[in-house]
């Protein structure tokens, strides 16, 4: 029996299993991949190449995943995928595909760290093979060792294109473009906040030596307004634009290239927790994120959260939240362990660095005069700018779930998780409205956290 | 990079691959970036968010359909199939 039942094994419940565990209560850690580490320190596997190149700090990540394997209180479920999550009664019901079959864990003491996803936004031709996440980029190098193509364009918004820009040069890849949509010197007014968090800065440093050592320059201010496909249908150019304070176009240029990695920062996973009916809330990027208390406890007495579900803020952050929803989690279970000072001022500390970068690259609304009307919205579904009009204009949808469910915008298999962000701002300015957070709230509503073939189910019988 | 242990075919193709390495990335490394068409559109996709998210990546694995490229792990053997729309 498991007192604590752990999902996700990113930094945040790397973090919150050994806090838990060192507390005196059992832990259950389950995550879909197949090794332990979650985004930022995805491996591949054992013996395959030198892990580090693809990486700035390993070594935390390895020392955190070797103490977990070590304590014989954790046990770890990996490559368990957890697709429906119901709460009932004050019992939480996982139904997860583990080793081919299908099992059910009840438990009252949850904590949820199931991270997040790369941000997108949609472009004309973002759909061809070869656009791809920055995410997905780097996935491909730190999980399996292959470079997405030779030359690279990487653009969009936030400190994440530096590790993927230097990722791609490492490899032997091209970085053809890198460009950042935001200006650079915002950062000067966090000042205070760049010194309390050094450590982060030395990050950064370190991606752009290998990237300036490569003589690729950023361009502030510029990004890839369109792609277009070669008679096979696969990427052969993007056009780059330069672009005003709100994303106005400018002055537009074509550069050829394999792959184009773009990404706005990260979208967090919150599926899991809303399906359990844990309160959630907007951030201030717009984004939804989970409510949790000073303890990270969530709206549910029981069930916890930590790390970038409770809202975007890096490795770090998660790695503060994971040690303090561990004690409290324990706590709960009946353990003597009580939060301590030092870990409530880390994480705040490493708040306010998060609160900055949120600050620095705004995305601004004028992403959306880049759409044309055959632009694919979303790629599920097959859902393009018309269409999503169309329901507005002809059909009298008022809201993006009535325009939704006329067009099955959102409705195909990611249900939502990439197009439905940004819908909502498509809908509320094709009504000259401004979304709620009602409006963002429900658009991140999934009964199902991931469909799965009909084979593998059929399988748990 | 690695040894090549993993050999499992792709259409009429024959694909290597490390071990642990997923088919979408074994793919990728033999030059091949479409992976499937769409339903509609009959538009060609290919592996987008590289983390299981946005279901572009679909691949008939062994009969199978709808399976994300991305995350399936290459096993030797393996006959994975182009998807075309919702299934093969
Ligand atoms: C592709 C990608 C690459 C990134 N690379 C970097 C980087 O280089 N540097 C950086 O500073 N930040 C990076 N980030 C940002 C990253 O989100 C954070 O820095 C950090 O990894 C967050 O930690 P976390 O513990 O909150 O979540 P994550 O590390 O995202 O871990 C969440 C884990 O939960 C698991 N999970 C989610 N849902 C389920 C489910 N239903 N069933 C089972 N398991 C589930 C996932 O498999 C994952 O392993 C990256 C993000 C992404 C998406
Ligand atoms: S590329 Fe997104 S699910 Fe595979």
């Amino acid at each position: 029996m498991h007192n604590v039942v752990i999902i996700g094994a990113g930094p945040a419940g790397l973090s919150a299993s050994l806090a838990a565990a060192a507390a005196g209560a059992p832990v259950l850690l389950i995550d879909s991949n197949p090794r332990l580490g979650g985004q930022y320190w995805r491996m591949s596997a054992d013996d395959f190449q030198d892990q580090h190149n693809q990486h700035f700090d390993l070594d935390t990540g390895l020392l955190l995943i070797n103490a977990v394997k070590a304590r014989k209180e954790i046990e770890v479920w990996s490559g368990a995928q957890i697709w429906s999550a119901t709460n009932k009664d004050g019992k939480n019901t996982l139904r997860i595909i583990y080793q081919g079959k299908e099992r059910i864990v009840n438990t009252e003491n949850l904590i949820l760290c199931t991270g997040a996803y790369d941000r997108t936004l949609p472009f004309p031709g973002w759909d061809i093979p070869g656009v791809m996440t920055p995410g997905g980029v780097q996935s491909l190098l730190k999980g399996h060792g292959v470079l997405a193509g030779r030359r690279v364009v990487v653009a969009g918004s936030g400190p994440f294109l530096l590790p993927v820009a230097a990722g791609v040069i490492k490899a032997g890849g091209s970085v053809v473009a890198l460009l950042e949509a935001s200006k650079s010197r915002r950062w000067l007014t966090s000042f205070f906040v760049l010194l309390e968090n050094i450590s982060k800065i030395k990050e950064a440093f370190y991606y752009i030596k290998t990237i300036s050592e490569a003589k690729v320059r950023a361009r502030f201010g510029q990004a890839v307004i369109a792609a277009h496909a070669a008679s096979n249908g696969e990427l052969e150019s993007v056009d780059i634009a330069k672009i005003d304070r709100n994303f106005r176009i400018k002055k537009v240029q074509n550069i050829k290239c394999d792959v184009a990695a773009i990404g706005w920062g990260f979208t967090a996973d919150t599926s899991l927790a809303g399906s359990l009916g844990c309160n959630q809330l907007v951030a201030k990027d717009d984004g939804v994120v989970v409510w949790v208390d000073g303890e990270q406890q969530t709206s549910i007495p029981g069930v916890f959260a930590a790390g970038e579900i409770t809202g975007i803020g890096g490795s770090d952050l998660s790695m503060a939240e994971g040690v303090i929803a561990g004690i409290s989690a324990a706590k709960f279970v009946g353990c003597n362990v009580e939060v301590l000072k030092a870990h409530r001022k880390r994480r705040a500390k490493r708040q306010r660095f998060a609160n900055a970068l949120i600050r620095a690259y705004p995305i601004k609304p004028g992403w959306k005069s880049w759409l044309k009307d055959e632009t694919i919205i979303c790629r599920c579904e097959e859902v393009c700018l018309s269409d999503l009009k169309h329901s507005i204009n002809e059909l009298g949808a008022t809201d993006s779930r009535t325009a939704k469910l006329l067009t099955r915008c959102g409705m195909g298999l990611c249900q939502g998780r990439i197009c439905g962000r940004f819908v909502v701002d498509l809908v509320a300015n094709e009504l000259n409205l401004s979304p709620t957070d009602t409006d963002r709230i429900s658009a991140v509503n999934r009964p199902i956290i991931t469909p799965i073939p009909l084979g593998v189910l059929a399988l748990g019988e | 990079m690695s040894q090549f242990d993993i050999e499992f075919t792709f259409d009429d193709n024959t694909i290597t691959a490390s071990p642990g390495q997923s088919v979408g990335a074994a793919l990728l490394a033999a030059n091949l970036r479409s992976l499937g068409q769409t339903r509609f559109n009959k538009n060609k996709r290919g592996v987008f968010c590289g983390i299981g998210v946005c279901f572009d990546c679909l691949v008939v694995v062994d009969g199978i359909a709808n399976q994300r490229a991305c995350i399936v792990e290459a096993k030797s053997g393996m006959k994975v199939q182009t998807q075309v729309g919702s299934n093969a």
